[in-house]
């Protein structure tokens, strides 16, 4: 492994060059291009926190503001993964033509949209900053945004690995884009995006736990949101099932009347669970690199 | 001849894998578990040779016999069955005409994408601009993306980089035959050029003239092993004598 990383090294500044060629494209039109990008997140999350703010009830103070922090990540990983696992089939005819490091190619995909990702995050705090102006009285901005690189290189190990893997596997069967489609897709539903972590911690304790260990792109999205935002109580209902133990600040449950809202307070950065995630994204990582270094010479013999 | 060895290729094998079904799926994998549709195709069995600095090596043979193949074991591209391959030295591979252009991008851009490829720094390259540009003659055309060039033209800018990123040994497959008169003499000229300054070339021709005029040496590929080494002209003779004999395939 360490002499490919080697040879990729050498081959620095073609990734550096396709990387800018990949953004060049993506905002050709300067100032406009750039924005447009961005005007399919903000919409939406727009939608997302109007549905589930009036309509299904998910009354959190700047819920959108909650939605957009898990979203960008969210986002990081669907473009990343999908552009990464075409990457090697759209430039297999290059691949047969002329050598170079076949790393460049999911790396290309990954490496700019995860700048793309970056742009975003100043997206975001200048969306922040428009809320902290109209109500100031929040204070937006949170001292745990000094952990952000960190989840960033989480983040960037994690998406690495999986396009890496995915690349080169799709290269042989291509069904592995679709089954990505699909796996993403069911993320969006299943990371807390458009629900609180909070709801699913207080009732569902367990399933919440298994939702977490087998979805660390839920847990990155979930850690994003907490890093950078404010804790706010949420209200859970607990439904009519009696749940034991007691809860911080509540007296035993069985005083709260079933089926009622009860005020819970912010679950804290969860630490346990980041650590695990980051460990599994040095492993996806590692993994998908030797499965690509394993498989990257017979690309050009696909069947 | 006492220069030093640049490429040296030892019992050199490649065996492809033929697949009838052609479609990569998991259901070809689910459904042909037990019987793979899949049958070997031996293009190179055991060939072996060195080329020395400054020597300019010319291949020929029929279509399909395995020219293309070890040109593209040369370039890195695939990796040999069995056999080992040496090279000295940096490598300029043109295997096809523009052979990883991006037709979207302008011939400029594809000169920077294409020259780092062939691991040459964006500097050099720079500095190497007006010189790939004079070189390919496209002085109008280098602003325009490469999808309206034709096909003389991609070849002449594949060429001008190839020829120009300082390597030791420039690998060309069948890239003389197009582009005009003026130009096949002066990628002639440029070859030339290239061996007084101890370059190697290896190359797979078709044109005996080609041949004749450039190569020291020829190795006259057939089924995968060569059948005659030696003197171009005497090589190109046999070869042609012998597709005269047996025509078609």
């Amino acid at each position: 492994m360490l002499a490919e990383l080697k040879a990729l090294w050498q081959y620095r500044e073609l990734l550096i060059s396709m990387v800018s060629r990949d953004l060049k494209i993506r905002y050709k039109n300067s100032f406009f291009g750039f924005l447009w990008s961005f005007i399919n997140p903000l919409t939406t999350v727009i939608v997302i926190s109007y549905i589930f703010k009036s309509v299904i009830g998910q009354p959190i103070q700047n819920f959108s503001a909650y939605v957009l922090a898990a979203y960008l990540p969210y986002m990081f990983f669907s473009m990343a993964i999908m552009d990464a696992t075409g990457s090697v089939l759209a430039n297999l005819g290059i691949v047969k033509k002329i050598y170079f490091p076949r790393e460049t190619l999911p790396l290309t995909s990954i490496i700019a949209n995860f700048i793309h990702f970056l742009l975003a995050q100043v997206v975001f705090f200048t969306y922040l900053t428009v809320l902290f102006i109209l109500n100031p009285k929040d204070v937006p901005f949170q001292a745990t945004t000094i952990y952000l690189p960190l989840l960033l290189v989480i983040s960037f190990l994690l998406a690495t690995g999986i396009g890496l893997l995915c690349s080169a596997v799709n290269t042989f069967f291509e069904d592995v884009k679709y089954i990505m489609g699909f796996v993403l897709q069911m993320m969006l539903f299943l990371s807390p995006i458009m629900w609180v972590a909070e709801k699913m911690a207080y009732v569902t304790p367990r399933r919440y736990l298994l939702m977490e260990l087998l979805n660390p792109v839920g847990v990155l999205c979930n850690a994003f949101r907490k890093v950078l935002l404010a804790p706010t109580p949420v209200n859970v209902n607990f439904g009519d099932t009696p749940v034991a133990s007691n809860i911080p600040g509540h007296g035993p449950l069985n005083t709260i009347l079933a089926n009622h809202d009860v005020a819970m307070p912010a679950l804290p950065i969860e630490w346990g669970m980041l650590a695990y995630t980051g460990a599994l994204s040095l492993i996806v990582f590692f993994g998908g690199y030797w499965v690509f270094n394993r498989y990257k010479w017979r690309f050009v013999e696909r069947p | 001849m006492s220069k030093p060895v640049v490429i040296s290729v030892q019992d050199l094998r490649k065996d492809f894998m033929l697949s009838h079904s052609g479609v990569a799926s998991l259901k070809t994998l689910v459904l042909k578990w037990k019987k793979p549709s899949l049958q070997k195709l031996e293009v190179l069995r055991g060939i072996s040779f060195e080329v020395r600095e400054s020597e300019c090596l010319a291949i020929i043979g029929r279509n399909g016999a395995g020219k293309s193949t070890l040109l593209s074991l040369l370039a890195r591209i695939y990796r040999p069955t069995a056999g080992t391959i040496e090279i000295r030295g940096r490598l300029a591979p043109l295997l096809e005409l523009g052979a990883g252009f991006h037709p979207d991008l302008t011939g400029l851009e594809n000169i920077f994408v294409n020259g780092m490829i062939l691991g040459i720094s964006k500097k050099e390259l720079e500095k190497r601009l007006d010189q790939i540009i004079e070189f390919s003659e496209l002085y109008n055309h280098i602003d325009s993306p490469v999808r309206t060039y034709s096909s003389g033209m991609s070849a002449r800018l594949g060429f001008a980089i190839a020829v120009h990123v300082d390597a030791d040994v420039l690998l060309l497959d069948e890239v003389l035959a197009v582009g005009d008169f003026d130009f096949r003499q002066k990628c002639a000229r440029k070859i030339d050029e290239m061996r007084e300054q101890r370059k190697t070339i290896l190359m797979v021709s078709h044109g005996s003239t080609d041949v004749e005029r450039l190569a020291d040496r020829c190795i006259w590929l057939q089924n995968g092993v060569a059948a005659m080494e030696g003197d171009p002209k005497a090589v190109m003779e046999a070869y042609q004598q012998n597709s005269t004999n047996t025509p078609g395939l």
